[in-house]
């Protein structure tokens, strides 16, 4: 497993192929089938990611915001815990 | 009753494509199931709420998603070149890290295009372009070759939905706890 960077194999295309398949989500895969090549599962694996990135963000927001009004309220945290628990 | 742990508790395992039984296959796999186990999303969620409490109780968007990435890469143990990669990077000064990650550009040595003309070559060649976004795109991994790349991302992609599973049901929950107690007229809040 030296790291070479040379040329990729057909064999390890393969491999990424159904390793990438796996990794996006069952809707998208659905509609794949087994027609998709390596470089059009990367590209989707890689605005997945994105979108997930922006999830996140959009996320962060709306919990800044919420965690900003809800400052004085301790028994929200306290609610929140117990959630967990 | 909201629960964060066990959504849709389904696993991975569905897709079972791999003829041979690869030692990293099942290795992927194995890690992809581990982020989608209620455990995982309780321990998640601790981390998360202990960490957002550090910030100090009105944090910036920037110091929420810090928070939450840490605690991810925390929750994964460092098990991972990604988790190990945000680790580090929060424990640097984040000023120095910008700096070396976005002012220096390091000179792109550009294969030449007008060479390869064949469709196998072509092919390969915009495999390996994506092979490189998708490095930018996981911490940590820019120069990873492709086998190592794709286990990084297969965890990667499976701890974010977790991430963002949690980060949406606390935000719910924050949302409904402020609906229900008894809210001043002023904050009106959707």
């Amino acid at each position: 497993m030296s790291g070479r960077r040379g040329r990729i194999s057909d064999d390890e295309i393969n491999e990424l192929i159904s390793k990438l398949q796996a990794l996006l989500p069952e809707t998208s895969r659905r509609r794949n089938a087994s027609r998709s090549s390596a470089s059009k599962l990367l590209k989707e694996t890689c605005s997945y990611i994105k979108s997930l990135h922006r999830e996140v963000d959009d996320l962060s927001d709306r919990l800044s915001e919420l965690m900003s009004t809800m400052d004085n309220d301790s028994p929200q945290a306290e609610i929140i815990r117990s959630l967990l628990r | 009753m909201i629960s964060l742990g066990g959504g849709d508790g389904g696993g991975g395992s569905s897709s079972s494509s791999s003829s041979a039984s690869r030692k990293s296959s099942s290795r992927a796999k194995a890690t992809q199931t581990k982020w989608r186990t209620g455990t995982q999303q309780k321990i998640y969620g601790r981390r998360l709420l202990d960490a957002l409490r550090a910030t100090g109780g009105a944090p910036q968007p920037r110091a929420v998603k810090a928070a939450a990435d840490s605690a991810l890469a925390l929750t994964a143990r460092g098990q991972t070149r990604w988790s190990r990669a945000i680790l580090l990077s929060t424990c640097r000064r984040r000023v120095l890290v910008k700096a070396g990650g976005k002012i220096r550009r390091r000179h792109h040595r550009r294969p030449a295009k007008a060479a390869a003309l064949e469709p196998a070559a072509l092919k390969e060649r915009k495999v390996k372009e994506r092979l490189r976004v998708l490095g930018r795109l996981v911490p940590g991994c820019r120069k990873l070759p492709a086998p190592a790349l794709l286990e990084e991302t297969a965890d990667y992609v499976a701890a974010l939905e977790m991430q963002v599973k949690t980060m949406r049901a606390l935000a719910d929950a924050l949302a409904a706890a402020q609906l229900s107690s008894a809210s001043p007229p002023e904050t009106e809040r959707s």
